[in-house]
C-alpha cells in the first residue's frame, strides 16, 4: 500500500492520494466554483455577525428618511418605513441561513435513514419507499407547499393558542414560531426526496462489496454496518446533494416570504422585501434591487459550488 | 406493446387517486369544516347557532365519514366538479377553466422557446465538448438554472426602465401576439432551457462514441450533416424523457411569472386561492397541477418505446 503511494508521489509529484485532498485539488483547479466558496463563506459571516455588522436596527424607522435613494447614510436606501435597507438585507441572509440549514439538515436525515434502510432491506419496504418517494417528486413542490401551509396552519395556531390559554407562557403567542415551524415543516417534507433517492442508490452499490460482507461475517449488528460502513461511502455524492439543496432551500425560504406564505414581516426576509419593492419598482427599483441582487448571488454562488464539488467528488461520474 | 402500456396505466391510476387522497386529506383533516369555514366569514349569528350549522352541515352531507365524502369528491371531480369557490362562490371549475388558456398559451410557447434555443446550444456544446465555448454555454446554463423567477422577473423589468419610461413597461396580458408576452416567456424558460441545454450535452457526448457516428465520420459525411443526421435524432429520446421535470417547472414558474407580470392565469389563482384560504380552489389547483405533472410522466413512459425501440426489448429481456 504504502509502495502505491511512493510511486504515485513519484509520478504525479504530489502528495499520497486521498479522496478529501484529491478533491480540493480539483476544487482549486475551478475558479468559479472557488470563487462560489469564497462568496458563501461571506454571507455566512454576515449572516452570524449580523447584528453587529447592521448600521441600524433592521426595524428602526426614520420617518422623514422614507424611500430615499441609495447614499451613504443609507448605502442601499431606505423602503416606505424609513427603514435602512442594508440592515434588513443583513437581516435577511440571517434568516435565509437559518433556514437553508435547518431544512437541509431535517430534510438530509429524513432522506438518509428512509433511503438506507430501502437499499439496505430492499424488497417490498424498499418498493414501498421508492413508489411513495416518486409520488412526492412528482407533484409540483409550491403547490404541495400551499396545500400543507394552508391546512396546518390553522391546527397549529389553535394548539399554540390552547397552549398559551393553559400556560399563559407568551412564548405561544409568538407568531413567528408559527411562520418557522411551518416553513421548516413542509420544506423538509418536500425536499427529502431526491437526498433519498441518493442514499439508497449508493447503498445499493456498496451493499453487497466485500468489506460489508467481512463485517457482517464479523457479527457486527446492521445499524453498525450502516453508520460506519454505508454512509461513509455515500458522503461524497451526499455533500454534493446538500450543497445544492441549501441553495435551493434558500430559494424555497425566499418563495414562500415572497408569496406571503413564508417568514412574515416585521421579520426581514429577501423574498418578502421583493414581494414589498414589487409594488412600487416603478418608482423605488432600488428596494427590488438590493434583496434580488443578494438572494441571486448566493443561489448562483450555491449551484456553482455544488456543480464544482461534484466535479471534484465524482470524478467518475457523467459529465 | 399494448400489453405494456396496460402496465404502465395499472401503475398510474392508483398513483393518481393516491395523491387525490393525500391532498383531500391534507385539506379535511386540516382545515376543518367548510360549512364553519363559510360562516365564521359571514356576518351574523349564524356561526354561533350550532343547531343550524348542524342542520346545514346534514344537508350539505358533511356529516358522513371520511372515506365516504372523499368518494363523492371524487366522483364529482370525474364529472368536472370540484365544488364552488368559499370566496366568490362561484364554480371552481369555471374559475380554472378561465385562468387555464393564459397559462397554457404561455407554457407551450416556452416548451417551444426552449427546444428551439437549448437543442442547438446543447449540441454545440457537447460538440465543442471542454472548449471555451463548452464552458461559456454550460456556466450561462447554471447561471439560468439558478436565478428564481421573481428575481429574474423584477431585475429585467427594472433594467428596461433604464430604456423606457416608467409607463410603457410591460405588464398585464394581452394574448400570445401581444408584445408584453415577451419578459414572462422568457422568464418562465429559463429553467427549462437551462435543464435542456445540460441533457442535450450528455446525450451528445454520449452519441459521439458509437460506432454509427465513427462509420459516418469515416465514410467522409460533412461534420454538419453528421451532426444533424445522426446524431441529433438519438439526442432527443432522452430530451423528451424531461418532459415531466419540464412540467413541474412550467407549474412552479407559472405562479411567480404571472405574479409578478400580473398575468391573469393559474398561477395567480393559486396565489390568491391561497391568501384567501380558499380550499376548494386550493384542492382543485393541486390536483390539476399534479395531474399535469403525472400524465407528462405517464406520456414520456408511452413514448419511450417508440422513440427508442431498444427499451421494451430490455424491459423484456430483463
Amino acid at each position: 500500500m504504502s509502495d502505491m503511494a511512493l510511486k504515485q508521489e513519484d509520478v504525479r509529484g504530489e502528495p499520497p492520494v486521498n479522496l478529501w485532498r484529491d478533491a480540493w485539488y480539483r476544487l482549486k483547479q475551478n475558479r468559479m466554483a472557488l470563487t462560489s466558496l469564497v462568496i458563501i463563506l461571506a454571507l455566512a459571516f454576515i449572516a452570524v455577525f449580523g447584528p453587529w455588522l447592521t448600521p441600524y436596527d433592521f426595524l428602526s424607522q426614520d420617518l422623514i428618511a422614507r424611500n430615499q435613494p441609495p447614499t451613504w447614510a443609507h448605502p442601499f436606501g431606505t423602503d416606505e418605513l424609513g427603514r435602512d435597507v442594508l440592515s434588513r438585507v443583513i437581516y435577511g441572509t440571517r434568516t435565509a441561513f437559518i433556514v437553508a440549514i435547518s431544512v437541509t439538515a431535517v430534510a438530509t436525515l429524513i432522506g438518509i435513514v428512509l433511503g438506507a434502510l430501502a437499499g439496505y432491506f430492499g424488497g417490498l419496504f424498499d418498493r414501498f419507499v421508492m413508489w411513495f418517494t416518486d409520488m412526492t417528486m412528482s407533484v409540483p413542490q409550491l403547490l404541495l407547499v400551499v396545500v400543507i401551509n394552508a391546512s396546518l396552519k390553522p391546527p397549529l395556531a389553535r394548539w399554540m393558542e390552547a397552549q398559551y390559554l393553559e400556560t399563559l407562557n407568551p412564548i405561544y403567542r409568538n407568531s413567528i414560531i408559527i411562520d418557522f415551524v411551518l416553513v421548516f415543516g413542509s420544506m423538509a417534507l418536500i425536499t427529502w426526496p431526491p437526498y433519498a433517492r441518493l442514499v439508497r442508490a449508493q447503498v445499493l452499490s456498496v451493499r453487497n462489496r466485500p468489506y460489508v460482507t467481512a463485517a457482517r461475517a464479523l457479527g457486527l449488528s446492521t445499524p453498525v454496518i450502516i453508520a460506519r460502513y454505508i454512509v461513509p461511502n455515500a458522503l461524497g455524492p451526499l455533500i454534493v446533494a446538500v450543497s445544492a439543496g441549501l441553495g435551493t432551500a434558500m430559494v424555497l425560504e425566499s418563495a414562500f416570504s415572497f408569496l406571503g406564505i413564508g417568514v412574515n414581516p416585521p421579520m426581514p426576509s429577501w423574498g418578502n422585501m421583493i414581494a414589498d419593492g414589487l409594488r412600487v419598482w416603478r418608482n423605488y427599483p432600488h428596494l427590488l434591487l438590493a434583496p434580488a441582487m443578494m438572494l441571486a448571488l448566493a443561489t448562483v454562488a450555491f449551484s456553482f459550488l455544488g456543480d464544482g464539488l461534484n466535479d471534484a467528488l465524482n470524478p467518475k461520474g457523467q459529465k | 406493446m399494448l400489453r405494456y402500456i396496460l402496465i404502465r396505466l395499472a401503475i398510474w391510476i392508483p398513483s393518481v387517486l393516491l395523491i387525490v387522497l393525500g391532498v383531500y386529506a391534507l385539506a379535511f383533516y386540516g382545515t376543518g369544516d367548510p360549512i364553519k369555514l363559510i360562516f365564521l366569514r359571514a356576518p351574523g349569528d349564524v356561526a354561533y347557532d350550532p343547531v343550524r350549522i348542524e342542520a346545514i352541515r346534514e344537508s350539505a352531507g358533511l356529516n358522513r365519514p371520511f372515506i365516504v365524502q372523499f368518494g363523492n369528491y371524487l366522483w364529482n371531480v370525474l364529472h368536472g366538479d370540484f365544488g364552488n369557490s368559499l370566496l366568490s362562490g362561484r364554480s371552481v371549475w369555471s374559475m380554472i377553466s378561465a385562468a387555464a388558456p393564459v397559462s397554457f398559451q404561455l407554457g407551450v410557447l416556452a416548451i417551444l422557446l426552449a427546444a428551439v434555443t437549448a437543442i442547438p446550444l446543447g449540441m454545440i456544446a457537447g460538440l465543442k465538448q471542454n472548449t471555451r465555448l463548452d464552458y461559456a454555454i454550460l456556466g450561462s446554463a447554471l447561471f439560468l438554472w439558478s436565478i428564481p423567477a421573481y428575481v429574474a422577473g423584477p431585475v429585467l423589468m427594472v433594467l428596461l426602465l433604464v430604456v423606457l419610461p416608467s409607463s410603457s413597461v410591460p405588464y398585464g396580458w394581452g394574448g400570445v401576439f401581444d408584445l408584453r408576452i415577451i419578459l414572462p416567456l422568457i422568464v418562465l424558460s429559463f429553467q427549462p432551457i437551462a435543464l435542456t441545454v445540460r441533457q442535450t450535452r450528455a446525450a451528445v457526448i454520449e452519441v459521439l462514441s458509437e460506432d454509427f457516428v465513427r462509420t459516418a465520420r469515416a465514410k467522409g459525411v460533412p461534420e454538419i450533416m453528421v451532426a444533424l443526421r445522426h446524431i441529433l435524432r438519438p439526442v432527443l429520446t432522452p430530451i423528451v424523457t424531461q418532459l415531466g421535470l419540464i412540467m413541474i417547472m412550467l407549474v412552479n414558474g407559472a405562479i411567480f411569472v404571472e405574479l409578478v407580470f400580473g398575468l391573469p392565469g393559474l398561477g395567480r389563482l393559486t396565489v390568491s386561492a391561497l391568501l384567501n384560504s380558499d380550499y376548494p380552489l386550493i384542492l382543485a389547483i393541486t390536483i390539476i397541477g399534479s395531474f399535469l405533472v403525472m400524465a407528462s410522466n405517464l406520456l414520456v413512459d408511452v413514448l419511450y418505446p417508440l422513440l427508442d425501440p431498444r427499451a421494451t426489448h430490455m424491459r423484456r429481456a430483463q
